[in-house]
């Protein structure tokens, strides 16, 4: 595991938008909400602190929105929402990621038959 | 609310932060340090132990990744060199644009500083080495002239009555002497190559943020 941990790293970082968009499809969240829910997902987010920035360029590229509220309890939260067009991106990587995994899957299974 | 109510050891996060971003546009270190800040008041709440504080900081993980998650998409807009027409602009402007009334070196700096393909240290560099680039050798060069032209008009004198011209009878004079025509032809050399060898080594810095 240790001498590819750079590839698993950059497998991670590949996806991670994707999971940001994933949990924001029922409904909108608040960043620290969305960090905490990746953040206990085993194994996908090593520095939490991380996303942030990762979220600032789904912001820019318009694939999600935010907006900041006061909480009734506590700091104020920045809420955000999918857009339509996250929620597109989301959908063409949702039918491509199930073939590339299946695909994956399927030569990792045959290496451990063969 | 928030703020008043923090954490010593949430406030230091965030200056960590702060400071290992402070190469970042100020838009994008504001928006970033916002968000921080309001993740360590939800997760941090008044009353927290250290030892649960240090929990929350560890999961955020050093500041100085954080910063280096916020860079690669800001980063120039051609992927790969960082050095555009400005930063080459600025290369050639810090030491030739003083020949330019002046102008061309102040264009210059204004163009070093507002790259973000060097570090602060390099824009210091670049600034005070040597304000106004070569130009800044034209009144070293009056200097070197005048100390040139006090040895002829001496020499002049003692070539009792005979008209020789006296730039001539100077170059005939051999190589400087005085400490005053050493001295200049050192600064002449120190302010010529200066501004070259810190345009050289900003070519080669840029991109290269530490």
């Amino acid at each position: 595991m240790a001498p590819r941990d750079s590839t698993i790293s950059q497998l991670r970082r590949g996806v991670l938008e994707f999971c940001v968009l994933a949990l924001l499809r029922d409904g909108e969240r608040y960043s620290f909400d969305l960090v905490r829910a990746l953040g206990d997902v085993d194994g996908l987010v090593t520095s939490e602190g991380t996303l942030y920035p990762l979220l600032g360029r789904l912001r820019r590229e318009g694939l999600v929105e935010s907006m900041w509220r006061e909480s009734t309890a506590g700091p104020p939260r920045r809420y955000y929402t999918i857009t339509p067009d996250g929620d597109a991106t989301l959908r063409t990587f949702a039918a491509q990621w199930t073939r590339f995994r299946d695909s994956v899957d399927s030569l990792l299974a045959q290496g451990a038959t063969a | 609310m928030s703020t008043t109510a923090m954490h010593p050891l949430a406030a230091d996060y965030l200056r960590r932060l702060r400071q290992a971003g402070r190469n970042l546009p100020a838009g994008r270190l504001d928006d970033l340090c916002a968000e921080i800040e309001s993740h360590l008041a939800e997760a941090i709440p008044p009353g927290t132990s250290d030892a649960e504080a240090l929990s929350v900081i560890e999961r955020l993980g050093p500041p100085e990744e954080i910063v280096e998650a916020e860079q690669p998409p800001s980063a120039a807009p051609t992927a790969g060199d960082p050095r555009t027409w400005r930063e080459w602009a600025a290369i050639v402007l810090l030491p030739l644009g003083g020949f330019l009334f002046g102008v061309g070196w102040v264009a210059g700096v204004i163009l070093l500083w507002s790259s973000r393909a060097w570090s602060t240290r390099d824009k210091l560099i670049g600034t005070l080495i040597v304000p106004g680039g070569i130009a800044a050798f034209l009144p070293v060069l009056v200097l070197a002239g005048t100390a040139v032209k006090t040895r002829c008009v001496t020499q002049a004198r003692s070539a009792a009555g005979a008209f020789v011209p006296s730039a001539r009878r100077c170059v005939s004079a051999g190589g400087p002497s005085t400490p005053h025509e050493i001295l200049a032809i050192v600064l002449v050399a120190i302010v010529v190559v200066a501004p070259i060898a810190v345009a050289v080594h900003l070519a080669r810095s840029a991109g290269r943020l530490t």
